[in-house]
């Protein structure tokens, strides 16, 4: 056994062990306090014990973060042996990259979850195993280079994740999230798995190499290689994962999903389950799909597939969000759109060598300022007084100034004014667009930020220049420690990329991945 | 240095970090201060570790202070963070410490002066900020930007004056706004470099849209909507732009830069000359605001604050004509030129007489005020399409005239707004006769407006259509143009008299106004100056044109050259790099990465190539 194997897999072995002490510790900890939402008083394991529980995790998955960092800087191609785990676990810097950005928004997550859980009396102990164990499968599919290691890492990230949703057991709403996704995201996910059968009958074939290396030799007069069945398997795997990022058309879950879990599993899903469905769609099409004839505009390639789903989320999702009452709803259309400007970066990677790094580098940003706006949103309310809708808001900047700059520093990030984070997100990927000639899509995106701007303008609007209707329900913000630390955290690396991207511009450089 | 007093000199920051953040907090044990203190520390790290390595460019004007312009601009922003932190119960405090940082910004920008302002930049200071996107920090003047800042830095203390007069709550928020509004505003007039212009840009809306939308009248919300999405859509167009410039140049010359000097080489093709100069010219129409995409500007100044009107209108309007200068004409020459005569007919048509028309059916004196910028602008957007030496030379000055001569009538008009809490013409009549001296200010500023001889509208006015006249850039159209601009000063005078007449003179009629105050010390104190430069510019122009016009024509020559080069691009499918000229305009061009150092950094190269799998 080469001990070099390990290293390198250490951070999602880390976290994994890490899981496994934190579900001992919550089935044989001492339950502090008794459940009391519907029904008898029941008494579960862990109950009561989310300060110790979200720490541990927040270590945990910090830890994580740190020991990517670490590998990074060792060089994953300097330890020899790192191959023989491929082609289903590749670590490269490509994946060390999402460790880190996955763990990050994993740990902040979990943060969010020890302020939130005690407020709301949803103080179960099972939330944070199962937040660190759906990191882990999240982390293996980035790193997954095959469709075997693919799935599995697939339904670990998701089994939690629908878990998560459902945690508010006696309430319908969030019943009918968790199986609205979880039968669309199962669906879904078979959709992925059928693809990867036709690839496999194709090419004989599981990983993505092979499969790349297999569709190279269509046309070829010795190919066996299908190309029909190719193309089929091509949408169907595009179909998956377009879920799983939840593109226009495939985002019908995404509100109703977004508004019915409890917040913190909110942001874990809109930063690290779409994080990791981003890596694995970059592997697929510049690994598995990367042929020249598949990475053509026009004819039988996936770029104007893209284009147009890249577009449909942008302009369908900021129309929708503008129109919403709610704010929860408002930040989970705006997450559609936001993969829309994403996916203008992958689609920007078939030629330019910016597009992938432009992609990681725009998750990156979208994670923080994402969890920093889920943040303050938990911040604004307290149980009874929960920050639901836009009158919730209203006269929160007179009232609590801290909470409401809070929440419109991310909001402004989030739209991509200068000089935050989002902004520098926004303009690699439209300068990566520009690189490989799709200006009809930069124009495109650029004018849907500027509907995106409205409703985020909107939401500070409600906060700073209107008054609460007398006898109408406010907003109180809660105070806990744990989520102002996450804000904080938040709110200095939105700034840090904002201010001085240079660095972490240069990292998601040289983690970007190339096609062919 | 010895090597102990240098290892001492490295970690002061750290150790300076560690006392603040140790020491600030209050009611904390020992080991919570010294964990605020290493957390301080560490944070210095980070912020040190992600600045990236900088090379400053030796100065040939070594007797400027490079460092004047990041003053001029970081002292208000890095006061606004500092307001932050005020506590809100204490007004006094806040109000003190806001107009300390304005006027000591003023003071400092008086340090502007020193230089005569000859051909070339001034000021420079450049610093790598971004390496791969080839983004520096490099921020200069020259004669036509040195004048806006110093009309910035000497309103914006009477803005904030005349709002702190009249506003009331949440001082805090109009601290903060007022700041960073200002070092905004600083730093999109310094900026050479497109990407920094952009950020300055973007981030002066948002104090902008809080000034209008917290303190506005009843339509606050609806006015402050009106002017973000108006002001978005034109930034984001110009960004979609500047991105295609900055790629063209990447292409041509291997390595990125957003810098203006080096984004003036590049020629475009016709049609995507055309395209991007649609882009920027949006931008800069929607600020300034040129017919038709006026509309914003009545709203957003009749529900505006005072302050916030006087800025809006002295300043950010003024960002408008200096973006059509410093990127329209200097990047995109040769459309400008051909699109002049075209825009001239819209600025004559849509902004001096359509302006000047509306002004006159208003009955509320602070949209006529308003529409009365629109026509106004019109007239310096006619002076920089003219393109000639004295048209333009006047077009600056006006800039630096409407922003004295608006200012004080938005002043002046919200004096007897505070009074009344009415601004209809209707409601008034005969009001000299309570209120004399007010009276007689307005009057002086009115002349002002319309441009009569000894005051400053009438340099600016006429150097503006006696440059139009002989005009090459309009054709054969240039004779009739001045003509019609004339008639517009007519028409300035119609609108500003009538409403002088109406307001202030007659009977006495309605009984609510028996009793009104004359204006006081306070407000009196605010408008002096203002008052004072209308006759200083009215009588000795020269003070201000000797500045002017190396700039003026430094920016005509780059003008000549783009068309030039535009023209010899003939039907060329592709873009090409005109070539450099050298001289003190090119002083500052980014170098090539590679240049002084053979191998480039291992990460640049990685981010030029893509890092195969």
């Amino acid at each position: 056994m080469n001990f070099n194997v390990l290293l390198a897999v250490s951070p999602i072995l880390a976290v994994a062990i890490g899981g496994l002490l934190l579900m001992l510790a919550e089935a044989f900890g001492k339950p502090m306090a008794a459940v009391t939402e519907g029904g008898p008083v029941t008494t579960d394991a862990g109950a009561g014990r989310s300060d110790e529980l979200a720490l541990g995790s927040a270590v945990v998955l910090f830890a994580g973060a740190l020991i990517s960092v670490a590998l990074w800087k060792v060089g994953p191609d300097k330890l020899d042996g790192v191959t023989s785990l491929a082609p289903y676990l590749i670590i490269d810097r490509f994946t060390l990259f999402f460790c880190f950005l996955l763990c990050l928004g994993g740990g902040l997550a979990s943060l969010l979850a020890g302020g939130y859980l005690p407020e709301h009396k949803l103080d179960r102990g099972e939330f944070f195993p199962l937040l660190v164990f759906s990191t882990v499968g999240a982390m293996a599919l980035a790193a997954s280079g095959d469709f075997l290691s693919f799935f599995v890492a697939l339904e670990t990230m998701s089994l939690g994740v629908y878990c998560m949703i459902g945690l508010r057991r006696g309430n319908v709403r969030a019943s009918e999230a968790s199986l609205k996704y979880f039968l669309l995201g199962s669906f879904a996910a078979a959709l992925t798995l059928f693809g990867g059968a036709l690839l496999y009958g194709a090419t004989g074939h599981t990983d993505f190499q092979g499969i790349g290396e297999g569709i190279a030799t269509i046309g070829k007069a010795s190919s066996t290689v299908s190309a029909p069945l190719v193309l089929v398997a091509l949408a169907l795997v595009l179909a998956g994962l377009a879920f799983k990022i939840s593109a226009v058309p495939f985002h019908m879950w995404t509100p109703d999903a977004y508004e019915g879990a409890p917040t913190p599993t909110t942001t874990y899903m809109a930063v690290a389950v779409k994080s990791a469905a981003f890596a694995v769609l970059l592997r697929v099409l510049l690994i598995g799909f990367g042929d020249a004839r598949l990475t053509s505009w026009g004819g039988t390639g996936w770029p104007p597939v893209l284009a147009c789903l890249a577009v449909l989320s942008m302009t369908v999702a900021n129309v929708i969000a503008g129109r919403q009452e709610s704010v929860k709803r408002m930040l989970a259309y705006s997450s559609i759109a936001h993969a829309g400007y994403a996916l203008v970066g992958v689609v920007a990677a078939m030629k330019s060598p910016q597009g992938a790094p432009s992609v990681l580098f725009y998750m990156l940003t979208y994670t923080v300022s994402t969890v920093g706006a889920f943040g303050a949103l938990i911040l604004c309310g307290r149980r009874g007084a929960e920050a639901v809708s836009y009158e919730d808001l209203a006269g929160l900047g007179k009232r609590h100034p801290a909470a409401a700059l809070a929440f419109s520093f991310f909001l402004l990030s989030l739209a991509g004014v200068p000089p935050t984070a989002g902004f520098f997100g926004k303009l690699y990927v439209f300068s990566a667009a520009v690189d490989s000639g799709l200006n009809v899509l930069l124009v495109i995106g650029l004018l849907n930020s500027v509907i995106g701007a409205y409703y985020y303008l909107r939401v500070m609007v409600y906060m700073y220049m209107k008054e609460p209707e007398p006898g109408a329900p406010i907003a109180t913000p809660m105070r806990s420690g744990f989520v102002v630390a996450a804000i904080l955290l938040a709110a200095v690396l939105v700034l840090a990329f904002g201010v001085l991207p240079s660095t972490s511009l240069d990292i998601a450089a040289a983690a970007g991945l190339t096609h062919g | 240095m010895n090597p102990l007093a240098q290892a001492l000199f490295q970690l002061a920051p750290y150790v300076l970090a560690f006392v603040v953040g140790a020491l600030i907090p209050r009611r904390q044990g020992k080991p919570e201060r010294f964990a605020i203190g290493i957390v301080a520390a560490l944070s210095v790290l980070l912020v040190k570790s992600l600045w990236p390595s900088s090379a400053a460019v030796a100065d040939e004007n070594a007797h400027e202070w490079p460092y004047l312009l990041s003053v001029i601009v970081f002292l208000p922003i890095l006061g606004a963070i500092f307001v932050l932190f005020l506590p809100r119960q204490s007004p006094v405090i806040l109000k003190r410490v806001t107009f300390l940082i304005l006027g000591l910004d003023g003071l400092v920008s008086l340090g502007l002066l020193s230089s005569p302002m000859t051909r070339g930049w001034h000021f420079q200071q450049i610093t790598e900020w971004i390496p791969m996107f080839g983004i520096r920090y490099h921020v200069a003047v020259d004669g036509v930007s040195m004048w806006l800042i110093l009309l910035s830095t000497l309103t914006t203390p009477i803005a904030a004056y005349v709002a702190f007069g009249s506003l009331k709550t949440r001082i805090k928020d109009l601290c903060f706004a007022f700041l960073l509004l200002h070092g905004a505003m600083m730093g999109a007039f310094v900026s050479l470099d497109l990407f920094l212009f952009f950020v300055f840009w973007e981030l002066l809306l948002i104090p902008m849209i809080v000034m209008i939308g917290v303190w506005g009248g009843v339509e606050k919300v609806k006015a402050a909507y009106k002017f973000f999405i108006y002001t978005m859509v034109g930034s984001m167009l110009m960004l979609a732009a500047i991105l295609y410039l900055v790629w063209n140049f990447t292409k041509l010359s291997g390595y990125p830069s957003f810098d203006y000097l080096a984004l003036q080489h590049v020629v475009l093709p016709h049609t995507a000359a055309w395209l991007c100069f649609i882009g920027f010219f949006l931008a800069f129409a929607i600020k300034v605001p040129m017919f038709p995409f006026h509309t914003w500007l009545p709203d957003a100044h009749v529900q505006a604050p005072t302050g916030g009107s006087i800025i809006l209108a002295a300043v950010l309007l003024k960002l408008g004509a200096y973006g059509y200068i410093r990127y329209c004409m200097g990047l995109l020459g040769g459309v400008a030129w051909a699109a002049a005569a075209t825009l001239a007919g819209v600025a004559i048509g849509g902004g001096i007489v359509y302006g000047a028309l509306v002004a006159w059916k208003q009955d509320d004196v602070k949209r006529l005020v308003a529409y009365s910028s629109v026509a106004h602008m019109g007239f310096v957007m006619l002076g920089l399409l003219a393109g000639t030496q004295a048209a333009m030379e006047g077009a600056v000055l006006q800039m630096l005239n409407h922003g004295v001569s608006t200012g004080a009538l938005f002043l002046l008009v919200g004096v007897i707004y505070d009074r009344r809490h009415t601004r209809l013409v209707r409601e008034f009549g005969g009001i000299a006769k309570v209120m004399p001296i007010y009276a007689a200010l307005f009057v002086i500023v009115t002349m002002s407006s319309i441009g009569v001889p000894g005051t400053n509208g009438f340099v600016g006015e006429f150097m503006i259509v006696m440059g139009t006249f002989v005009s090459q850039t309009l054709g054969g159209q240039a004779k009739l143009q001045a003509g019609l601009a004339s008639a517009g000063v007519i028409l300035a005078a119609v609108y500003m008299l009538s409403v002088v007449q109406r307001v202030f003179f007659g009977p006495l009629s309605n009984p609510k106004n028996k009793h009104l105050k004359d204006i006081n010390v306070r407000e009196t104190i605010a408008v002096a100056p203002l008052i004072a430069l209308v006759f200083v510019i009215g009588l000795f122009p020269n003070l201000f044109l000797s500045r002017i016009s190396d700039g003026v024509s430094a920016v005509l020559e780059r003008y000549t050259d783009s068309r030039k080069a535009y023209m010899d691009s003939g039907d060329a499918e592709v873009a090409t790099l005109a070539p450099r000229q050298g001289g003190p305009l090119e002083h500052g061009y980014p170098e090539a990465p590679g240049k002084k150092t053979d191998t480039p950094a291992p990460a640049q190269a990685q981010a030029l190539n893509g890092v195969a799998q």
